[in-house]
Order: C-alpha cells, then sequence, then structure tokens
C-alpha cells in the first residue's frame, strides 16, 4: 500500500568514436543503437550511440 | 468488576465432558468443514483469482487502447482502425495436427509464417504508404495485445468453469499457474512502451553485439528481414548474420543459413542469444555452451540444427541470462553493459576452435527492436 512506485528511465549513452569519452543522456524518440549522434564536447570529434537502457527509479 | 480472575475452566466447563455447550462449540466447525471445506476454500481462492483476472482485463485493456491509439497517431489511417483492430485481436492459429509426427515442423513453419504474412498486410492495409519500421512497430504490438487477450480469456474461462461447477479441484491448477502466468502478463505489459520508442530489449543483446561487429562492412538482404555481411578475423572468413534492424523483428535465420551453406563451407556457427535465468542465477550473466541458443516455436531451431548435422558444423553459443520480463523490456544496464565482453569472449571462441583459412558464422539470435547495422 505504501510501496514506492517505480518507473523505468531510458538513457542513451554516446561515445566519441575520436577521443572515446562517454556521456550518458536521457534517451530521445529517434535514438538508435551505432547512430552518429551528436558532436563530441571534448573535441571535434563524432559521437555515436554505444548503448540504450533502462534504470528504475523509485518515485 | 474485576475482569482479571476469570477462571477459564469454568466458564467453558473443560473440565466437564459433558457440557453440551462445549460439544456445539466443537463439533459445528467440524460439520462445517467436512460438507464445506471445499466451498469455503472455493470462495477464498476465488477471490484471490478474481482480482489476478481484473489485473488482466486491465492489461489487455491497456494494450489494446495503445495499440488503437500508436495507430491512430502514427498510421494516420483512412477509415476508423477500431473494427478491424478488434478484429486482428480475436484472430487465433489452429496448429496442425501432431498424431503422425512426420513433417510436422514444415506444416507448423507454414502456419505460424502464414499468419505472420497475413497481419503484416493487413497492418498495411491500415495505411499502405506505412514504413517497414512502424510496420514491424505495429505487427509486434498486436501481437502483444492479441497474447494479452487470449490470455485474459482463457484464465477467464478456466475460472468461470469452476465457479459454474462449484468444483475446488478445477480451480487449483489455475491458482498454481496463476503466478506464472502473470509473471509472463505483466512482462508483455511493460514491454510495450519500450517497442512504441523502438528501444532495444534485453532479447536484442544478440544482435547488438553482431550488429557492432558489422558496422563497417557491406551488408546484404540474405533472407526476409535478416542481414548477412562478411568480414575477416585472423585468417578466418566471419560470415556475420542478424535480422534486419531497428525494425522489431527476428528475422528468418535459418533460411539464411541455408542459402550461405548452399554457397560457402563452414567449419563452425556461433549463436549469441538471450536466455532465462534460473532463479537464483544472477541476472545478465554471460554462459558458453553448445548447440543452437534460438527460442521461439522450434521450427527455426529444428532447420538449423538440420542444416548443421547435414553439414557436420558443430555449433557453440553464447547467452545471456535474464528474465523473462528482461527479456521482452528494455535492456537493462547490466545487460547492455556485456555487450563489449561478449565480443570478446566471440573473439576467444573463434581463435580456441577454429584454424586459419575456415569460415565461422556468427549468428545473432534475438528481436533487433532499436539495433542497426
Amino acid at each position: 500500500m505504501f510501496s514506492k512506485q517505480k518507473i523505468t528511465v531510458a538513457y542513451t549513452v554516446e561515445k566519441c568514436i575520436k577521443c572515446g569519452m562517454q556521456r550518458k543522456r536521457k534517451f530521445v524518440n529517434g535514438d538508435v543503437l551505432f547512430a552518429e549522434s551528436s558532436k563530441c564536447t571534448s573535441c571535434d570529434g563524432m559521437a555515436s550511440i554505444e548503448k540504450i537502457f533502462g534504470e528504475i527509479l523509485e518515485q | 468488576m474485576n475482569f482479571t480472575n476469570f477462571d477459564f475452566d469454568q466458564l467453558f466447563s473443560m473440565s466437564d465432558d459433558t457440557n453440551p455447550i462445549m460439544m456445539i462449540i466443537w463439533i459445528v466447525p467440524i460439520i462445517l468443514f467436512v460438507f464445506y471445506g471445499q466451498r469455503i476454500q472455493l470462495y477464498i481462492t476465488s477471490n484471490e483469482i478474481k482480482k489476478e483476472i481484473k489485473k488482466l482485463d486491465s492489461f489487455k485493456e491497456t494494450s489494446r487502447n495503445g495499440l488503437i491509439e500508436y495507430v491512430k497517431i502514427n498510421l494516420k489511417p483512412v477509415d476508423d482502425p477500431i473494427k478491424k483492430i478488434d478484429r486482428f485481436l480475436d484472430y487465433f492459429t489452429i496448429m496442425p495436427v501432431d498424431m503422425d509426427p512426420h513433417g510436422i515442423v514444415d506444416k507448423v513453419q507454414h502456419t505460424v509464417r502464414s499468419r505472420e504474412d497475413y497481419t503484416r498486410e493487413q497492418v498495411k492495409s491500415l495505411s499502405p504508404n506505412v514504413s517497414d519500421l512502424e510496420l514491424n512497430k505495429v505487427q509486434t504490438l498486436l501481437e502483444i495485445a492479441s497474447s494479452l487477450q487470449m490470455i485474459y480469456k482463457i484464465v477467464n474461462h478456466m475460472f468461470l468453469t469452476a465457479k459454474k461447477q462449484n468444483n475446488y479441484p478445477l480451480i487449483l491448477p489455475l491458482q498454481m499457474l496463476l503466478p506464472f502466468i502473470m509473471e509472463q502478463a505483466e512482462a508483455m505489459k511493460d514491454a510495450i512502451p519500450a517497442f512504441k520508442a523502438g528501444q532495444p530489449v534485453g532479447d536484442g543483446i544478440g544482435p547488438m553485439v553482431v550488429g557492432k561487429m558489422m558496422l563497417n562492412s557491406k551488408k546484404e538482404i540474405i533472407s526476409f528481414q535478416t542481414v548477412l555481411s562478411e568480414t575477416d578475423f585472423e585468417g578466418r572468413k566471419l560470415f556475420l548474420l542478424k535480422a534486419e534492424g531497428p525494425n522489431s523483428t527476428v528475422g528468418r535465420p535459418s533460411d539464411a543459413l541455408e542459402t550461405i551453406v548452399s554457397k560457402n563451407k563452414l567449419d563452425t556457427i556461433i549463436m549469441i542469444d538471450a536466455a532465462l535465468k534460473m532463479e537464483g542465477e544472477e541476472s545478465a550473466s554471460v554462459a558458453q555452451g553448445f548447440g543452437a541458443a534460438i527460442g521461439g516455436i522450434g521450427t527455426e531451431r529444428f532447420q538449423i540444427e538440420a542444416i548443421a548435422t547435414n553439414n557436420q558444423i558443430p555449433i557453440f553459443s553464447i547467452v545471456v541470462k535474464q528474465s523473462v520480463k528482461e527479456a521482452i523490456t528494455l535492456m537493462t544496464k547490466e545487460i547492455a553493459d556485456q555487450s563489449d565482453n561478449i565480443r570478446s569472449q566471440v573473439y576467444e571462441m573463434i581463435q580456441e576452435n577454429t584454424k586459419q583459412g575456415q569460415s565461422v558464422l556468427i549468428i545473432g539470435v534475438g528481436n533487433t527492436a532499436g539495433v542497426p547495422q
């Protein structure tokens, strides 16, 4: 009755092809694995989606 | 009045065996339970089952309404799709007669594939210009909604039959099976958001590993919704096979294998798939073994085993253990984190079991939703 509600939040992990830096952000519609998604924030390389996964949060 | 000095012996006349009130107190429940015990149990169990049936009903309705909403928004059908969708949800499949098991696998495969083809055509008829990605999504959502409807109908039927007959033993198997049924149903209900958003599910770990291995090589469609790519690794020729992503499909790896074997000499097959974990086993643990790691109704596995046997090709497997829910819902972090480990295990397996100049087929088995190549 008083148990916390569990929700799954989807995350996308981007990895820079050039410097290997990883960045975790919330999943947005249209994200698919291995797709080039954005410019790397630490170098001028392109980051591609390395992982998409869900994490359970308690509310 | 002093309430603390009751003499219970005196109150209930425990020392006196002939007290009629005492006799009634003991005998009435005994009679009640002898004659009406089963009915009382039926009543208690019924209430528990009713609650679960109510849940199943809500799952069924949620999946149906979710599907209708998705179709209306994303497929933009010309006509109202509700009638058509309701008709699809009630579709049934009559499995072939197995009194004579000879040729049963081909018959089952034919029936299942005919159903898939029919559903695909019907979804297309809702919106003729629908993309393959949306088509496969709707097809998967339709399968989920249809399965939840079937589960609800069967459980409700068993419950109502037992109630109608006032038959307690009839309700026992249902009571025992219900926790497992509920686990499956809840998993299916929770799978809907992931498929709608085109996110990878736990079952997609095999395609995820092989998809990454395919990234910089040429791909070709080898069989229905199945992609093949060729590459080299330390003097070995690698054939990489997976369902065509990012669509929500498992492809037809057995048909692909048949084509590959007809043109090439394979020395080893390695299959990567999700496997159901046993209770107590750690989720996302990786295990290696022999034999074809592929789930489903069994026809694909049968065909792969037959081809491998006829051509004397050993089959190795790598599986990632997970629960039913993990397999069909959004991939967990633990499973996603295993992808690099599995890839290195695949390469180790190739080095250990093949020689230079040999050919290896690596199949990423599973639903490839959200996993391109």
